[in-house]
């Protein structure tokens, strides 16, 4: 009956048989989602949905304009307004005491600039900048109020539209102190390698504005327990980074601010930095002195809690004949806020992704009457790979080779960037096999070869790489009588399920079964954690857990030892061996060696046994390039009358070290896929620049994939450890789950339709 | 939201004394559009007629027509087995638009009353004549992609959002509506309006006036039809171009012909004269390309949306070859 | 395209809200409105309060998961609102609030419907289901049991809207086959991106033949 352009009745691939299958004989197996029951029941509990005591709503009114200063504000209606207990705007807001300095979040990037400060002066810096909160007792009284608020503004020239003021873009003030900084200009080699070089691509490439959308609208419930203790239920990425943050900013202890975010829904880095709506909704839950419950709306959250840059690009790419790279220029414009220098890496992996010796790289950015963006997940690098990605494919178009055979033309096997060997680099073992699963072969390099009926198939491909980032965590492990595990660690889980991961690492280290380990996450209380984000977490919290598993181990071996006689093989027993089975600690391979636990701490007068272990980065890091990779493989048909495009096929695999988590981990990557998919084909967020303001700003107009734009998508790891990055082996792998799938998909356009599309979303108006 | 007074009514004449009663009523069926539009301010009305319970959801024939009553629901009839017996390209058209959770919510009344989904129509910080006359219209020399290009105004061009409605046309259904002054039928193609001077007029229903029942008369297009609608994203989008395509064919020849335009205009736009151009002519991508170039004529594009004017005629074609070759 | 000023744009904040006057729109208003201003502020929002109450709300009888509710709501509180900050069943999300999303799906006489569409007093005397109504004692649905099995999640925020979406899409004859899931499952939107792993939940769910 219908006639979706994706339709197919043929039973594809059952997922997850097939990544079980490939994890069969390695060490980690996969498990159930640990926090699965509380997310399927609606148990579990996002950041709005606490119903403390006298509890009121705060409901946000947006500047109109896109800059200027608030002549006057009349909030006369909206105060006598039923249930309205407060109109607050800079006229009236108490002074928060860390906005006489500077409220620099403590993890953010070297920015520079001033962060937005809520209600803090009449200056309307860009269009939907929250100028009024409206407090009242119900949701409904406080959005009413809202609607009666009256704001006249002085109105100055705004300046919003990239394409006409890219001229005005500067060097990053970042890389003007620092010539070594990240975005500073690059160059190895031959300046000017790429003029002579015998055959040539030159092209642009833009990204428009995407937004983070995640499915939980930004939410925050403040509660002033006292005047000096602070409580926020807060949607981030890092409790304690968001503690740091308000502690400053309220001129309180950091121990007394408190920070929960048990389950975030979804985020994808807009939980990477506070927002002027976190410290409105603080202000109100003072002024008004009760706890109040503060959630963006859809539009709130494309001007609030930061963006994907609109990007430009332009590369210069440089061969021999023989497919040989000589020289890669590759410029990028990225967009920032009038007052906050936004920059990401969107050149890195230019630098050190191909075997050119000559390489120049040059990265600005354009200050416009706009918020200040955020990292959206891949961020710059996923930005630049579709750059980079579509360059590589269309030079080895222009030398007649297939993309692979150009790209392992070009592989290398150290960094060229940092002259550094790689810790570990599997990425042809990923093109291998991925070849083989999308069907590679069936590929014709001429576009427009291949058909499935009236429409043109097309076959293409991206790599991905980001840096195998980790930074220092702590975990606080306990063990009972009964042998049950209970951990503890400040971080969140934003979706890829942190918690199941480390209660796999807690299993494999301690034996204990998994149903026996409970990982406690999303307070600030707990010990040391930094923000879930750069594809940091696994590697960062896993050692922890680890060291912390192990430090039981020693404790435990101590105990046992100093009671002398047959116990006396813990002694000398090494960490690896000893594991815990059935609330007994036993040695592996003695069946004599074997300990009850609920005795040992009978004996020993103890209840638990806690330990807190903290684990950092080591020197490896000097002597090792450390970077994840991935490969992404597409298969589209493109209806050539109408311009549909259907993805058909993905094929993603992860060079991601040791995957701890094989089912999360599998998921993680098929996100990574349909993000690459809406950034291909549907997202941007649009501003009409005769206002400065979105007009695609809510779900029906800013178009995310649902499930008719996404087939099965085939997942494989090459799991094989890098143990220098890391002691549990794991290169995180949430950002090159998404780096290099746009291209990929991109670049599967072209070779079904010849339509080489350097502007996306690829809609389908660009393929009539 | 405002506050707004509630009431539940029973019969169509209840209703239409209880909205006739207060300035700036509204009835509320589904409620899919209208909340949202209160949601944002866009529409305030100050009293809600529910009128869900009065019996007005039938699906039945009526001698020669299939007679829809107005709260049937959209999933009800896209699902009805008569309607997909005899009435194929309704039930396409239906599934093609919203998600099924609306689609258990909207009638048919409240689908032929939803708003334009424009940019600037959604945004009280925007200018648009449709929501608040003399403002002047954003989309005009504005982000412009989804706009219509038969039609318009200068002082709108936003586009009707249904897909039902496309079929509908095609169908040749008939409105039936009550009123204070009792009940008339309206003939679909003259239900909704071209913008012209008063944007703010969606459609021709009289104040007060509620629509009971959809009547389409019987025809022999239960075969080789398709609503093809091209969108942003694969589902659950409003459609850039749809085209809804009846054929009658025998013999290879197009006995009868059936053609209407979704995303092009302020009402759903039929096109007569390509219909001419394909009844009597073998069912062949040739007669579907001559009816697609004459279906375009008038046709008019502003900055965002020329690609309108060829994504038009292809999805014609497209669809006239997936109505004659079904799958 | 150059950062050109619209030519009519008046200095306002917004075209229509300058000329629009809610406060004539409703008497309610208009009585607080007339209020002398000389009255205490602190008693307005008691007198605010009186009035919402005396005019403004409605009785509303329905039962949700399986439980009689005899409540008095205002007539603009959607069904989503009612749920989450009323009755404190949480489960059921705010994505949107617009129905572009699917996160607040919920069963209304045991049709899948957007909660936050629909004002709650239009919903007299019917049966709701939640995620929360779903289980039995400590008994999964074999839908939530098929999700933890493929999962079909990964922050969980869309996941009660998706399950109770799920259900509907089986019961209604909409999961014959994988396209058609997809399609009719396009309603609920997954930011994550678990679609083929919800996919495969479903799929299984409906080849077990359960009655759900």
């Amino acid at each position: 009956m219908l006639r979706n352009p994706c339709e197919s009745k043929e039973k594809s691939l059952n997922q997850q048989i097939m990544n079980e299958a490939f994890f069969d004989k390695k060490d980690y197996k996969s498990l159930d989602r640990v926090d699965g029951r509380l997310k399927v029941t609606g148990a579990a509990r996002y950041s709005a949905e606490y119903q403390l005591p006298g509890l009121v709503y705060a409901v946000l009114v947006e500047s109109k304009i896109a800059k200027g200063t608030i002549k006057s504000i009349d909030s006369r209606a909206a105060e006598r307004a039923p249930g309205v207990l407060a109109v607050i705007s800079h006229v009236n807001a108490i002074k928060v005491p860390g906005y006489q300095t500077s409220n620099q979040h403590p993890s953010e990037p070297p920015v520079n600039g001033q962060p937005l400060r809520a209600f803090y002066d009449n200056n309307v810096y860009y269009n939907g900048q929250p100028i009024v909160a409206v407090v009242a007792s119900t949701l409904e009284k406080a959005q009413f109020g809202a609607s009666l608020v009256k704001i006249q503004y002085e109105k100055e020239q705004h300046k919003t539209d990239f394409d006409a003021n890219m001229d005005n873009a500067v060097l990053p003030a970042q890389a003007k102190k620092n010539p070594k900084s990240p975005v500073a200009d690059y160059n190895r080699g031959d300046k000017n390698a790429f003029v002579n070089a015998p055959v040539k691509i030159d092209a642009e490439y833009v990204l428009p504005t995407e937004v983070h959308n995640p499915m939980e609208l930004q939410a925050i419930t403040a509660y002033w327990e006292a005047d000096d203790r602070l409580t926020l239920y807060d949607k981030v990425q890092g409790t304690q980074p968001t503690q740091q943050h308000f502690a400053k900013e309220w001129n309180l202890p950091p121990e007394n601010v408190k920070v929960i975010a048990t389950f975030v829904g979804g985020a994808f880095g807009n939980g990477l930095h506070n927002w002027p709506h976190e410290t409105a909704a603080i202000i109100a839950a003072k002024q008004v002195k009760k706890p109040v419950k503060l959630v963006l709306t859809r539009e709130q959250m494309f001007t609030m809690v930061g963006y994907r840059p609109y990007t430009w690009q332009k590369i210069q790419m440089g061969a021999t004949k023989d497919g040989k790279l000589v020289a890669i220029n590759h410029e990028s414009v990225g967009q920032t806020s009038s007052y906050e220098e936004f920059t990401e890496s969107t050149l890195q992996q230019t630098r050190m992704m191909y075997a050119s010796p000559n390489v120049n790289t040059r990265y600005r950015i354009l200050k416009l009457d706009v918020s200040t963006p955020i990292w959206m997940r891949g961020p710059g690098e996923a930005t630049g790979a579709f750059a980079l990605e579509s360059a590589m494919d269309e030079m080895a178009f222009s030398l007649g080779m297939d993309p692979i055979e150009f790209r392992l033309m070009n592989y290398t096997d150290s960094d060229p960037d940092k002259q550094l060997p790689w810790s570990t680099k599997y990425l042809k073992e990923c093109y291998d096999a991925g070849k083989e699963k999308i069907g590679w072969d069936k590929r014709k390099m001429q576009p427009g070869s291949v058909r499935s009926g009236e429409w043109l198939v097309g076959y293409g491909m991206g790599t991905g790489t980001f840096g195998a980032n980790r930074g220092a965590a702590a975990v606080r492990a306990q063990l009972d009588a009964d042998g049950n595990l209970l951990m503890q660690c400040a971080i969140t889980d934003i979706g890829p399920g942190t918690g199941t991961a480390m209660v796999q690492i807690a299993s494999n280290t301690t034996g204990i079964s998994t149903d026996k380990i409970i990982f406690q996450l999303g307070n600030s209380q707990f010990p040391k954690a930094g923000n879930q984000g750069g594809s940091s977490t696994v590697n960062s919290v896993g050692p922890a857990v680890q060291a912390a598993c192990n430090a039981l181990k020693e404790q435990l071996k101590t105990m046992i030892a100093s009671k002398g006689g047959s116990n006396a093989a813990f002694a000398s027993a090494k960490k690896e061996d000893i594991v815990f089975v059935n609330g007994q600690v036993q040695i592996a391979g003695n069946d004599s060696a074997k300990v009850d636990i609920r005795t040992l701490f009978k004996q020993n007068n103890i209840q638990k046994m806690e330990t807190t272990q903290e684990s950092r980065p080591d020197e490896n890091r000097n002597k090792y390039s450390m970077y994840a990779f991935s490969m992404h493989f597409a298969e589209v048909h493109v209806h050539p009358l109408t311009g549909q495009v259907c993805v058909k096929k993905v094929v993603c695999c992860g060079d991601a070290g040791t995957i701890i988590s094989p089912k999360t981990a599998a998921n993680q990557m098929i996100g990574g896929a349909t993000g690459g998919i809406g950034m291909a084909l549907t997202e941007s967020a649009v501003i009409d620049h005769r206002f400065g303001r979105y007009v695609t700003k809510d779900f029906a107009e800013y178009h995310v994939p649902v499930h008719a734009d996404v087939p099965h998508i085939e997942v494989f790891f090459v799991n094989k450890p890098d143990t220098l990055a890391d002691p549990v082996g794991s290169k995180g792998l949430g950002e090159i789950a998404i780096i290099g799938v746009a291209p990929a998909i991109a670049n599967a356009i072209f070779n079904a339709t010849g339509k080489r599309i350097r502007e996306l979303p690829i809609t389908p108006d660009k393929l009539i | 939201m405002i506050q707004f007074q509630y009431v539940r009514t029973s019969t169509p004449k209840a209703a239409v004394d209880a909205v006739s009663k207060t300035q700036n009523a509204r009835f509320i069926a589904g409620g899919t559009n209208l909340v949202d539009l209160m949601k944002r301010n866009i529409m305030t009305p100050e009293k809600l007629v529910d009128i869900n319970n009065i019996p007005l959801k039938g699906i039945e024939q009526q001698g020669n027509k299939i007679v829809i009553g107005a709260l049937a629901l959209n999933s009800q009839v896209a699902d009805s087995k008569l309607v997909q017996e005899k009435l194929p390209l309704l039930s396409q058209s239906l599934n093609a638009g919203a998600s099924a959770q609306i689609r258990n919510m909207a009638t048919v009344g409240g689908n032929m009353m939803q708003r334009t989904r424009c940019n600037y129509f959604y945004d009280t910080a925007m200018p648009c004549n449709k929501r608040e006359p003399g403002l002047g219209c954003g989309a005009l020399e504005g982000f412009n992609r989804m706009h219509a290009i038969f039609g318009t105004s200068e002082k709108c061009i936003a586009v009707h959002p249904s897909d039902m409605c496309i079929a509908l046309v095609a169908l040749d259904a008939t409105v039936v509506a009550a009123g204070p002054k009792g009940e008339r039928r309206i003939p679909f193609a003259e239900f909704h309006r071209l913008p012209g001077d008063t944007p703010e007029k969606d459609n021709n229903l009289m104040e007060n006036e509620l629509i009971t029942a959809i009547e389409i008369p019987d025809n022999a297009f239960t075969r080789n039809v398709h609503y093809l609608k091209i969108r942003d994203r694969a589902s659950y989008a409003f459609a850039v171009i749809s085209v809804a395509a009846a054929l009658h064919i025998e013999n290879n020849t197009i006995k009868d012909a059936r053609l209407a335009m979704g995303g092009v205009s302020h009402k759903p736009w039929r096109l007569s004269e390509a219909e001419k151009a394909l009844i009597g002519k073998p069912a062949s991508e040739k007669t579907f390309r001559n009816a697609a170039e004459i279906a375009m004529q008038g046709a008019k594009a502003y900055k965002h949306n020329a690609f309108k004017l060829k994504l038009g005629p292809n999805t014609i074609v497209q669809a006239l070859k997936n109505a004659a070759e079904p799958v | 395209m150059g950062d050109n000023h619209y030519s009519d744009q008046p200095e306002n904040e917004s075209f229509a809200e300058s000329r629009r006057n809610f406060l004539k729109n409703t008497s309610l208003l208009t009585a607080i409105a007339v209020t002398p201003g000389v009255v205490a502020k602190a008693a307005e929002n008691d007198l605010g309060e009186k009035i919402a109450s005396a005019f403004d709300k409605v009785p509303l009888k329905m039962e949700i998961n399986g439980v009689k509710q005899q409540l008095s709501v205002e007539p603009r509180v959607t069904l989503l609102d009612l749920l989450r900050e009323q009755l404190n069943l949480t489960g059921t999300k705010k994505g949107c609030d617009y129905g572009q999303c699917g996160a607040c799906t919920v069963h209304v006489n045991g049709q899948r419907v957007l909660s936050c569409l629909s004002l709650a007093v239009m919903h007299e005397g019917q049966k709701i289901t939640t995620i929360e109504g779903l289980t039995k004692g400590d008994q999964l649905h074999p839908m939530q049991e098929a999700f933890i099995k493929h999962d079909g999640f990964q922050c969980g925020y869309c996941t009660p809207g998706q399950i109770m979406s799920a259900i509907a899409c089986i019961r209604e004859g909409h999961a014959e086959n994988e396209a058609d899931i997809r399609e009719f499952m396009s309603g609920n939107i997954c930011r994550c991106g678990a679609y083929p792993n919800i996919v495969d939940a479903i799929t299984e769910v409906k080849n077990n033949g359960q009655k759900l």
